[in-house]
Order: structure tokens, then C-alpha cells, then sequence
């Protein structure tokens, strides 16, 4: 088998957001994984996504972990329904957080668009977040 | 006669903090362990020359300073010689071991089984001897960074994971659902935890059992409504909207559970059979799909429907489970758990009685020692020996369900056995 955490990560740096797709089902997962999380088959092939989805809700970083995250809190944390089908859950940039009003009234602007955008997380790596449009 | 293996014996330590909570104070892993089976085997009147073989449950080898934990516990188990063995499902581990245990005593081979479980959360000893009794407190950073090795690290730890943003995407995820405005979730959500503290008043091992009440707390810390106190500065959020008061409370303490298929042979007191269970996991990211999947199978092995269980417990180290988790379990009306909750049902003295110990905030939280002390107040109210908060109506199907980090989704169907 392949490396396939590493090989997602490198394409990162090349600025492409990959996902893994099953050749018998037609199920996309993301990010790529071994196996398709639907029908269980080994037949999958690396696809580019295209980094469209739906931003389903959000909450805000509290204090655990902490230290990890701490150069970004705090942050939005949500959940994100890719075009292709899959959900993933990263950060989110451009949502109110600063009150918990804010908050209330941000979460009630959804569902709406978000694109992917690749930024320097924990260390410099390379990942995923989504911004709302 | 029960048909399915039963449980015969359970026991707990105290939950509380191994530096402070006198019960505790001074002792090691093994010793917790110990004193969890010793109160097993007593109350189902057995010896450990009669015990066949043991599971032992922990999470954290950096606190207990154990791993292969069978080998570490079974002379101080009275277990020298014995077949044991380590499982680890997280929250989730003891009731993981009793579907185990069953087994294995349905299997022929054995006939009475020990499953026990300890994790101490509050202090690791950092010293380079690595003596157990040379602990310093473990603050959360350090703790939460060993309990999200439960949590996929090859993509969710990398994109910014934190179990407190999860906690509060589940309780909005509820407040979406149901079309409720943050203050409705709020109130929902105080309402709950004042049960949560009703009950772990009532209940001498629970971590918090000395605080007393919420409505007692609230007076103590000078506020005149409970209301008020809520949404104090004493009680932020974790992650809106979900506040601090509504997640577990970090404990150290252990629990254990004695099985059997020969009940009469060592005890009067009423076996608790186990008619079924099932497990589920899933990895990140989480769709929630095992939850369902769980229950669905612990009740068709039982061969149960929802409206037959008198008394259910939900895993709470989030208490929008209460709301959640109930629905799933078809235990309260879909969409209507929160007015079930507002109306008192899910209280002791409610028609729907709920998590009667104080759950993983009242009782607190010793990660894989919890989901036995789940089930020691099961077995304790199904025989009627709840004390104070004993639940009036009888019992005859009570269903435990826990949620291992991350996740892993157990659920296990009892019956009073004859």
C-alpha cells in the first residue's frame, strides 16, 4: 500500500485539496483513507475536489487543548458539508465569534457557501480550512 | 432461571481526586483496583479462587503507570494465575468488558468473570523514578493531549480538533434540530444539570455529593436565584452554546463487576441478567451513524422494544446526550426530550428515569471506570438498594449506553432475573 497521509499532505503544499473515490460505489471520502467508508472496497483513485461546500454550523475554541492551538484562539470550529459528499470538520474563517450573540445570530445565517482555502496551521503544515463566501 | 450469564456482584470506590479526597488519598492503581473488586466479590458473595478469569480496563498508562494491566493487577485482583486481560475501548471499556464477560461464559469455558475498571484523570507522578505515589497535578493541557490520542491524528488533530468545540457543535446540532433559541437551550441545559446534582446529592460516592445541590451551591456562592448563578461568570462557556456545568468532571476512583451463570450459587440477592448488547465504532469524521447502529442491536439480541425499558442511562460527559441520546434510544419521544426533561420525567422520582447517580459530572469521570459505575447503580436500583434516590416504580429492562472517545458506541440490555 501506498503512503496516503503523506502523499495528501505533499499535495497540500502543491496547493491541491485531494479526496480518494471509490471506482465501484462512486463514494468520495476526504480526506483520502484506505478504504471506501461506504461499500468497503480497495478500489479507490485519488481525485481533485473542488474545495466547494456548505458550512452546516459552528461553535468556538474553549480552552482544551490549549496549547496546541493557541497562537490561532480564539477560533470558529465547524461543520462542512463538501459538494462532493463528504463531511469534515476544520476551522472557519469570516463567521462573527466574538460574542456569544454573535455567535447565535452567525449560526442562524446557515447553511451557506464556504470555499477551501490551505493556510499554515500548528508548526507551518500545510491544512484545510474553509472560509464563508 | 436466567437463561443469559447475570451480574452478581458490583463495587466502586469513591470518585474524587487522589491528592485531596481522603478516600483515596495515598493509594496507587493496583489498590484502586482492589478495593472496587473487593466490594464485588463481597456483595456477590464470592471468592476470587471461584473467579475464572478477569478484564481489566484503563486509559491513561502515563497516571496509572501500568500497562499489560492484567499482569500489574492480578496478584492485588487475589487473581495470581488466572487468565486476564487488558481491554480499552475509552469511556466505553467496562460495559465493553461485560458483553466480553458474557460471552465468555456463554461460551462454556468459564462461569463467573471479574471486569474491572480504574483511571485516575487529576495527577501523574513526574519524577524520574516514576514512583506511583510521587504525583503532582496534571493540568488539562497535558491531560487532554494523552486523551486525544482516542481522536484521529493522521487529519482531525492536525485541523484544529478540540473536544470542546465538539461538545459545543453537538449541543447545536440539537438546538438546530429542534428549532430551539439559545436561551430555550440554555434553560434545558440548567434544568438538566440541576438533576444531575439532585441525584449525585443522594449519592455518597459521587465526586460531587459533598457540594450538595445546584440550588445549594448557587446560595453558598451568594447568588439568590439559580438562574442567575447559571449564567454567572462562574459558569462559562466551554464552547457556546454549551457551558462548563454541562461536561464532565475530571475523577479518579475505579469500579468492578462480578458475572456469573451460576447466581443462586452464591448469592440471595437478584442477578441482573444481560439479554443483549451491541458495539459500533467509527473514526473522525464522525457521522454518528453508530449510535443507532448500537442500540438497534442490543435491543434485537434482547429481543426488546424501546417501550419496554423502565430506566435508561445515557453516556453524559456531555449532558445534551440527555436529549440527544434519549431520542435515539426511543426511550423519550423524538423532538420532545427537552419538554420531558423541563417537566421532571427524567428525575429519580420522574416516569422516565434517567442517569440516577449523577452521571459523569456528578459522579464524576475516572475515563474507563465510569461506564461500571454506570452500571453498579443499575444493578443497586434494580435490586431496590438506590437509598434516597431509589426509583419508586419497579424495574425489570434497564439500558445502559456509553460512548467510547472517539467513538465507540456500547449498549447493553438488563433484565431483573428471578
Amino acid at each position: 500500500m501506498e503512503p496516503i497521509v503523506k502523499k495528501w499532505y505533499d499535495s497540500l503544499e502543491r496547493g491541491k485539496i485531494m479526496g480518494t473515490k471509490c471506482k465501484d460505489c462512486g463514494n468520495v471520502d476526504f480526506p483520502p483513507i484506505s478504504v471506501c467508508r461506504k461499500c468497503r472496497s480497495r478500489n479507490l483513485e485519488q481525485i481533485e475536489l473542488s474545495g466547494e461546500g456548505t458550512l452546516l454550523m459552528y461553535s468556538v475554541s474553549g480552552d482544551t487543548p490549549g496549547a496546541k492551538f493557541a497562537p490561532f484562539t480564539p477560533f470558529a470550529y465547524g461543520q462542512v458539508l463538501l459538494k462532493e459528499g463528504p463531511l469534515f470538520a476544520t476551522k472557519i474563517e469570516g463567521v462573527p465569534i466574538n460574542t456569544p450573540e454573535e455567535i447565535e445570530k452567525g449560526n442562524k445565517e446557515l447553511p451557506a457557501p464556504v470555499k477551501a482555502k490551505i493556510i499554515d496551521g500548528v508548526g507551518g503544515m500545510k491544512v484545510v480550512v474553509f472560509e464563508k463566501i | 432461571m436466567a437463561k443469559n450469564p447475570c451480574i452478581i456482584g458490583v463495587g466502586m470506590t469513591k470518585f474524587g481526586n487522589l491528592l485531596e479526597t481522603p478516600e483515596l488519598k495515598n493509594k496507587t492503581f493496583q489498590e484502586l483496583v482492589a478495593e472496587a473488586a473487593f466490594e464485588a466479590y463481597d456483595d456477590a458473595g464470592i471468592s476470587p479462587e471461584e473467579i475464572d478469569a478477569f478484564i481489566v480496563g484503563n486509559m491513561l498508562p502515563q497516571t496509572s503507570l501500568s500497562n499489560s494491566q492484567a499482569t500489574n493487577c492480578s496478584d492485588w485482583l487475589g487473581l495470581r494465575y488466572k487468565p486476564g486481560f487488558h481491554i480499552d475501548t475509552a469511556c466505553s471499556t467496562t460495559l465493553t468488558g461485560i458483553g466480553i464477560a458474557r460471552d465468555m461464559i456463554a461460551s462454556g469455558k468459564y462461569k463467573n468473570i471479574l471486569v474491572v475498571g480504574g483511571e485516575i484523570t487529576n495527577s501523574y507522578p513526574d519524577m524520574e523514578n516514576d514512583f506511583p505515589l510521587d504525583r503532582k497535578p496534571l493540568d488539562r493541557v497535558k491531560l487532554w493531549k494523552w486523551t486525544d490520542y482516542a481522536v484521529d491524528h493522521n487529519y482531525a488533530y492536525q485541523h484544529f480538533y478540540g473536544f470542546d468545540a465538539l461538545i459545543g457543535v453537538f449541543g447545536l446540532a440539537y438546538m438546530k434540530t429542534i428549532g430551539l433559541s439559545f436561551k430555550e437551550f440554555d434553560r434545558i441545559m440548567m434544568q438538566i444539570n440541576k438533576n444531575v446534582r439532585l441525584h449525585a446529592s443522594m449519592n455518597p460516592k459521587a465526586i460531587c455529593y459533598e457540594d450538595g445541590t445546584l440550588e445549594e451551591e448557587a446560595k453558598r456562592e451568594g447568588f439568590s436565584s439559580v438562574e442567575d448563578y447559571w449564567k454567572s461568570d462562574k459558569n462559562p462557556f466551554i464552547a457556546w452554546p454549551v457551558r462548563k456545568k454541562s461536561v464532565l468532571n475530571y475523577a479518579d476512583g475505579a469500579s468492578a463487576i462480578v458475572l456469573s451463570s451460576e447466581p443462586k450459587k452464591f448469592t440471595k440477592k437478584m442477578p441482573v441478567e444481560i439479554l443483549g448488547y451491541h458495539w459500533a465504532a467509527e473514526n473522525w469524521p464522525w457521522d454518528g451513524s453508530s449510535e443507532k447502529i448500537a442500540f438497534e442491536g442490543a435491543y434485537k439480541m434482547a429481543g426488546i422494544k424501546p417501550k419496554d425499558i423502565d430506566y435508561l442511562t445515557v453516556h453524559d460527559c456531555f449532558q445534551s446526550a440527555y436529549l440527544t441520546s434519549s431520542e435515539i434510544a426511543g426511550y423519550l419521544e423524538p423532538g420532545k426530550a427537552w419538554k420531558a426533561i423541563l417537566d421532571g420525567r427524567t428525575r429519580f422520582d420522574g416516569d422516565k428515569p434517567m442517569d440516577t447517580s449523577g452521571g459523569r459530572h456528578g459522579v464524576g469521570h475516572a475515563f474507563e471506570a465510569s461506564a461500571g459505575a454506570e452500571t453498579y447503580e443499575i444493578v443497586k436500583q434494580m435490586r431496590g438498594e438506590a437509598g434516597k434516590r431509589q426509583i419508586k416504580k419497579p424495574l425489570k429492562i434497564a439500558v445502559q449506553h456509553n460512548a467510547g472517545y472517539a467513538l465507540h458506541y456500547a449498549v447493553t440490555v438488563y433484565k431483573t432475573a428471578k
